[in-house]
């Protein structure tokens, strides 16, 4: 423990802080070199910018404890809903939107209750209360596009983001969620970078036609070593600690990152917009930055569960146990 | 099954402050839960505390689209237009707000965006695509608009001239225009003051005209500002029975 925290935890708070610090200079000095157009200027300037609003508000909740990091998750995930139902035109129903809100309010106190069979039982009673409270506009032009709509946002943005929200409840919570917080954004650089070095043919040409195959393997290579790394230090002396785990593990973070990615992509196309919304200036939507972190959180969280349990040795239903 | 034709908001895309001040934008979850809010707390202000009564609520049109006028001579009046509206039609109205005053802060505009669910109307550069954009959204939507054909609000009381700016939203479309008198505004609340003060406000509602067949040019907009200046000072004095 250093100041309280997991060494990871404690390390990886540390370096963000060191990159954020040092980024400026190193702007600064290719400023001077000459290296940096003027248009790309402005640019790198608003994305550091944005970075250095969203890294704190992304950190400082997840190493603040637990009911901060529950929340703060659940703001995400609010966040991201609105994003997407304005995108997609789901706002304009709001009776959907004010069960899928409803779902998610639940879904955030059964993480915060630490009641795993409530939080499991929202699945099935929010994507039903979802296709039921839907009958009640008394309106069956669209309703299936409505309940579509709703059911695939509360999976999305419900669901999958409070399994990641979910680690909160457990001892090594802080710690697997930044390291995966940080392979994540890494896994889009690496894929980006390995796959300007090596990226020939195209992974998907007509949902991003940017992503390349050698790419996608760079990433799933360099961020599978990545995790493993962190999660070696993470999972020291329990079951997960062995080279087998911690590569699956790692190969499942990059695998579900680099999808999620791929799943606003073709949202994206499918609508024919460029960005899911204007929230982060120079980066677009929450959307655009929060999309590969979507699908990692069912796929770790049932994988840790089934070895070692998540939040087992915490105390269970803190609010409505008796 | 119907074609999928769910499309992004008409705002999609835009910075907060930006998409306030958008004509296109549209109301979710949230800001249709503040407006409500906010209606309820206006009318019971306003019946309250200015003892409003309405006559001739009838004349209303049962759905949109349709616009409401009237004189202007207070910042109650679009308070007063608003109230009269019933709750079934809430989502569809859209005050009409001089952008210089409504829209000029990012804090005002969050404010009249999410309280009032006004529409700016930028009177030193309102250009013809600016009216033809209000214009498709009053009849596309459709929406109702609440506004003032007088352009600003009378010094003393006293009716102006109707701009004919209104007639480029309406001539030759099917769009019913209800002219309104509102009583008492001016002394509760003068353009001067700081508080209003508790006087009675009281709004009358005349029978909607159409201009369907009224050509869409300059001469026709002025025919329509000029027949609607005349019915709502018709309104002034209230017929003998």
């Amino acid at each position: 423990m250093i100041f309280g925290m997991h060494p990871v935890t404690f390390w990886i708070a540390v370096s963000i802080a060191a990159v954020l610090g040092i980024t400026p200079l190193i702007f600064l000095l290719l400023e001077k070199a000459g290296k940096l157009p003027p248009a790309l200027r402005m640019d790198v300037w608003t994305r550091y910018q944005s970075w250095l609003v969203l890294a704190p508000l992304m950190v400082v909740p997840l190493i603040a404890g637990r009911l901060p990091a529950i929340l703060a998750v659940g703001v995400l995930a609010g966040l991201c809903y609105r994003e997407f139902a304005r995108a997609t035109g789901l706002f304009r129903h709001h009776l959907v939107s004010a069960t899928v809100g409803l779902g998610g309010l639940l879904i955030t106190f059964a993480i915060a209750d630490h009641w795993y069979g409530f939080f499991m039982a929202l699945s099935s009673l929010t994507t039903s209360a979802i296709v039921i409270f839907s009958l009640f506009a008394d309106e069956p032009k669209g309703y299936i596009q409505r309940v579509a709509l709703g059911i695939f946002a509360f999976v999305m943005f419900g669901l999958c983001l409070g399994h990641f929200s979910y680690f909160a409840n457990d001892r090594l919570g802080p710690a697997i969620q930044l390291s995966i917080l940080v392979c994540v954004s890494l896994n889009d650089i690496f894929a980006y970078c390995t796959g300007k070095a090596f990226g020939r043919r195209k992974l998907s040409p007509n949902t991003s036609p940017n992503k390349t195959i050698g790419g996608a393997l760079g990433a799933a290579v360099l961020t599978t070593a990545l995790f493993a790394t962190l999660g070696h230090f993470v999972f020291r002396g329990t079951a997960l600690d062995s080279p087998i785990h911690l590569i699956t593990l790692g190969l499942l973070l990059s695998l579900t990152g680099q999808w999620g990615d791929l799943v606003m992509s073709s949202i994206k196309r499918d609508l024919g917009i460029k960005d899911m919304a204007a929230t982060i200036p120079g980066h677009g939507g929450l959307l655009d930055r929060f999309d590969s972190l979507i699908f990692v959180g069912p796929s770790l969280f049932h994988y840790i569960g089934y070895f070692l349990g998540v939040g087992l040795d915490q105390p269970a239903r803190v609010f409505t146990g008796h | 099954m119907d074609e999928w034709k769910y499309k992004p908001a008409g705002d999609q895309g835009l910075e907060p402050t930006a998409s306030f001040r958008s004509l296109k934008r549209e109301v979710g979850l949230i800001a249709s839960m503040t407006q409500a809010a906010w209606r309820v707390a206006v009318r019971a202000y306003l019946r309250g505390y200015h003892r409003l009564r309405v006559e001739g609520v009838e004349h209303i049109p049962l759905k949109p689209p349709f616009v409401m006028i009237a004189n202007h001579s207070s910042h109650l009046d679009v308070l007063t237009l608003g109230a009269a509206l019933p709750w079934r039609l809430r989502r569809s109205a859209f005050p009409i707000a001089a952008g210089d005053v409504f829209f000029e802060t990012p804090a005002v505009s969050a404010f009249s965006a999410m309280m009032l669910n006004a529409l700016p109307m930028w009177r030193k550069r309102c250009g013809s695509h600016a009216m033809q954009e209000l214009r498709d959204r009053l009849i596309g939507d459709p929406a109702i608009y609440l506004l003032f054909p007088e352009g600003s609000r009378s010094r003393d009381g006293a009716m102006g001239r109707f701009k004919p700016g209104l007639g480029m939203m309406i001539a030759g479309a099917p769009v019913p225009v209800v002219p309104c008198w509102i009583d008492g505004a001016f002394h509760a609340f003068r353009p001067e003051s700081k508080l209003p003060r508790p006087m009675p406000i009281r709004l009358r509602i005349g029978p909607p005209l159409v201009f369907a067949d009224v050509a869409n040019e300059r001469a026709g907009w002025q025919d329509i500002a000029a027949r609607l200046e005349a019915a709502v000072a018709a309104l002034r004095a209230p017929q003998q029975p």
